[in-house]
């Protein structure tokens, strides 16, 4: 039987700060994202060098869906996009070398022998997903804010289109607008999370019996590559999600300017209500 | 009788039929899409990622409370 544990476990304490294993692993992340970007930073070429382009690879990759779809400002948050990306990407690809999740020390709980790792995927703890989440979702409302100003972010977020549906639509909004932070914080910590439990089970499986034994050394291989797919896809899809929804905080403005001066049949009697609420 | 493996059973493969359905319907209108018009498959390919996460997060919560269910 695999042994699961959803939260990360402590290590050691510095202070009144619990350092887990998963934070451990995310600092790996960040460090080897940094020893990178120091080793191309300076050294880049106009023509560049085999490894220059590898690392190039999956930001002009995501230049161009950033530059597609990110409208006019793609500019001011591309950075932050790119940086999400890359941690998640390293984070998920760093949680599949072997070691990580199996090399730590024996502790006795109840009876039954558990390995606490030294090593635990990044993403595979809510702390790190929700916090990334909620850098997404500060930046969303900041941007918002920038964008449209103050008073109308608020009046964009709390006043629906025709005012009367407000009391009916003002808090569905709001809802969704915080569901965004729990939706992006589970789909990152629950696909990298089951995927750790995946590989776990599978090596599970196949040694549980003599027979199978040799299959050990094949399905465990083919989820391996599963699971670096799915690392690809969690980092590029919570890096696109984060960007949409900065280029809807953005462009809310810029939709209900073109409404107020086209003027549409139907939107055109609560146009004035609008403006006075 | 402990029901709880049970319960956390029910919880993903019930809540699995849903995203699964909805999954399969995107998939097979994007491809529908592309097989009418291949040039567009490029402009198809991020929306279609983006609803594909959206409908897969109502499958990952099913996820997250089986596990919950199953390990604490």
């Amino acid at each position: 039987m695999v042994h699961v544990e959803i939260a990360a476990e402590e290590l050691f304490r510095l202070g009144p700060l619990i350092v887990t294993n998963s934070m451990i692993g995310a600092l790996l992340a960040s460090i080897v994202l940094l020893v990178i970007a120091l080793r191309f930073a300076r050294g880049s070429g106009i023509v560049p060098t085999r490894g220059q382009s590898l690392v190039e690879l999956p930001i002009e990759f995501l230049a161009g869906i950033v530059r597609g779809t990110g409208g006019k400002r793609w500019r001011q948050f591309a950075p932050l996009i790119f940086a999400i990306f890359l941690f998640v990407l390293t984070a998920n690809w760093l949680s599949l070398l072997p070691g990580v999740g199996t090399i730590g020390l024996v502790h006795e709980v109840e009876g039954h022998e558990i390995i606490v790792p030294f090593l635990r995927a990044g993403a595979a703890d809510l702390n790190f997903t929700l916090g990334l989440a909620l850098i997404s979702f500060v930046s969303f409302i900041a941007f918002g804010l920038r964008a449209n100003g103050a008073r109308g972010y608020i009046k964009e977020l709390l006043v629906a289109e025709p005012a009367y549906m407000t009391p009916l639509l003002t808090p569905i909004h709001l809802i969704s607008e915080l569901s965004r932070v729990i939706s992006l914080s589970m789909r990152l910590f629950g696909n990298v999370f089951a995927g750790e439990v995946l590989l776990g089970t599978m090596l599970a499986l196949t040694t549980a019996t003599v027979f199978l034994l040799p299959l050990a050394f094949v399905v465990p291989v083919v989820f391996i590559f599963l699971e670096l797919l799915f690392g690809a896809v969690q980092a590029f899809v919570f890096a696109l999600l984060s960007m949409t929804y900065i280029t809807l905080a953005i462009a809310e403005h810029r939709q209900h300017g073109d409404d107020h001066h086209s003027g549409e049949a139907p939107e055109q009697g609560t146009a004035p209500a609008h403006g006075a609420a | 009788m402990d029901l709880t493996p049970l319960a956390a059973g029910l919880a993903m493969g019930l809540g699995g039929i849903g995203p699964g359905i909805g999954l399969g319907i995107g998939f097979s209108k994007a491809m529908e899409a592309i097989g009418r018009n291949p040039e567009a498959s490029g402009t198809i390919f991020v929306p279609y990622i983006l609803g594909l996460a959206l409908t897969e997060a109502i499958g990952i919560y099913a996820l997250v409370v089986s596990l919950i269910i199953l390990f604490t």
